[in-house]
């Protein structure tokens, strides 16, 4: 088992992150390859749990997940240690791509190539509702609500409205509950 | 300029605190700012997009990291990626020592019960969007027809009832057929 420091943890998400392609679900294989075979500082539970706290967070899953494995292990410097290692290798590699962007773009095959991974992101929203849908469609409430905000979108309202007016809805929905149950 | 840096800090940590449901989710706020400043063209966003799958690491960081540098550069990459994980390492960090109590919280449920389907909803606006750029308008200069690209998104549609979802597949493929069709077309 390799001594957990800040200096190893940084290391442990450096690759994670360097290995990490088309994000989402696929952090979780990495992790459970990366933290628990090959490391052993985390159970085998844990890195599903960490995934489902993760998906009711607000940022980006694999950020959030390496933000809690970090707090785990070290508190507050292995956080630091996790997101800077995780974010590093992203960022480098975005930097130099965006760098060359112009070069990049003068490639023959590139406009192809671009063309077909962005229709492939219309499947891969397809794929990210599919997930979603069964846990967050359950009852007439939730279907309504979801294609009201739907024709919300298509009038341009910010999604940081729709979500802050989702928030206050839902808090509000508890508390008439709970007066209703008083 | 000082105003376009606090700006863009201001953007991305609003990104930070309000995306649910990963990557993809952070889209429509994306799409957003396109439509406030003029930091970055539609096109531009959508090359954005295209890259930020295909290198590594999460895709809402890489976006993020790539819009702040089309608008401000190097410094730009900087700030936008921070602001983006500062409010998750203060949310995350916090929610992990109350782990236990905030699951069973019921307004936190409640909250979730509400905030799914919103995200849901603005999820696919930006899919319905896409696809209405993409395949029924294309008004992107790609040099491809239409039906090309519905034959394509109707081909990986089929595909995910074969394949597992490693997002990885899907962009491989489809690359692959736009260089294809390129090509062809060149003949």
């Amino acid at each position: 088992m390799e001594k957990i420091n800040s200096f190893n943890i940084f290391k442990a998400f450096f690759k994670i992150g360097l290995i990490l392609l088309g994000g989402g679900y696929v952090i979780i294989p990495i992790m459970k390859q990366e933290l628990l075979e090959k490391r052993h500082w985390l159970e085998d539970d844990e890195v599903c749990d960490y995934y489902c706290v993760s998906q009711c967070l607000p940022g980006i899953i694999a950020v959030n997940m390496s933000i809690l494995v970090g707090y785990k292990l070290r508190k507050f410097k292995g956080m630091l240690a996790a997101v800077f290692g995780m974010g590093l290798s992203p960022f480098v590699s975005i930097v130099i791509v965006a760098n060359l962007l112009s070069k990049i773009m003068s490639i023959s095959f590139i406009d192809g190539l671009f063309w077909g991974v962005n229709l492939s992101v219309i499947v891969l929203i397809y794929l990210t509702l599919k997930e979603m849908w069964l846990k967050s469609i359950v009852d007439i409430f939730s279907f309504f609500w979801f294609m009201l905000i739907l024709l919300l979108t298509v009038f341009k309202v910010s999604p940081v409205v729709l979500i802050l007016v989702s928030i206050a809805l839902g808090l509000f929905l508890e508390k008439v509950k709970r007066i209703k149950n008083v | 300029m000082f105003n376009t840096y606090l700006l863009l800090f201001f953007e991305f940590f609003k990104i930070g605190l309000f995306t649910f449901g990963g990557g993809y989710a952070s889209l429509p706020f994306l799409y957003h700012i396109c439509d406030m400043y003029n930091w970055f063209s539609h096109e531009e966003l959508t090359q954005l997009i295209a890259i930020s799958g295909i290198t590594p690491g999460p895709i809402g960081l890489n976006m993020a990291t790539f819009a702040g540098f089309q608008t401000l550069g190097l410094k730009g990459a900087l700030i936008s990626s921070i602001a983006l994980i500062i409010p998750m390492m203060i949310i995350t960090s916090q929610v992990f020592r109350l782990y236990k109590k905030f699951s069973e919280n019921s307004y936190v449920k409640s909250v979730l019960y509400v905030l799914r389907p919103t995200s849901c909803a603005l999820i696919l606006g930006v899919g319905i969007k896409l696809f209405y750029n993409l395949v029924l308008l294309n008004k992107l200069s790609f040099n491809c027809i239409d039906y090309k690209a519905l034959f394509l998104v109707l081909f990986l549609f089929v595909l995910t009832f074969k394949l597992k979802r490693d997002p990885i597949i899907y962009m491989a493929i489809a690359g692959a057929f736009g260089i294809l069709f390129q090509f062809v077309k060149i003949l």
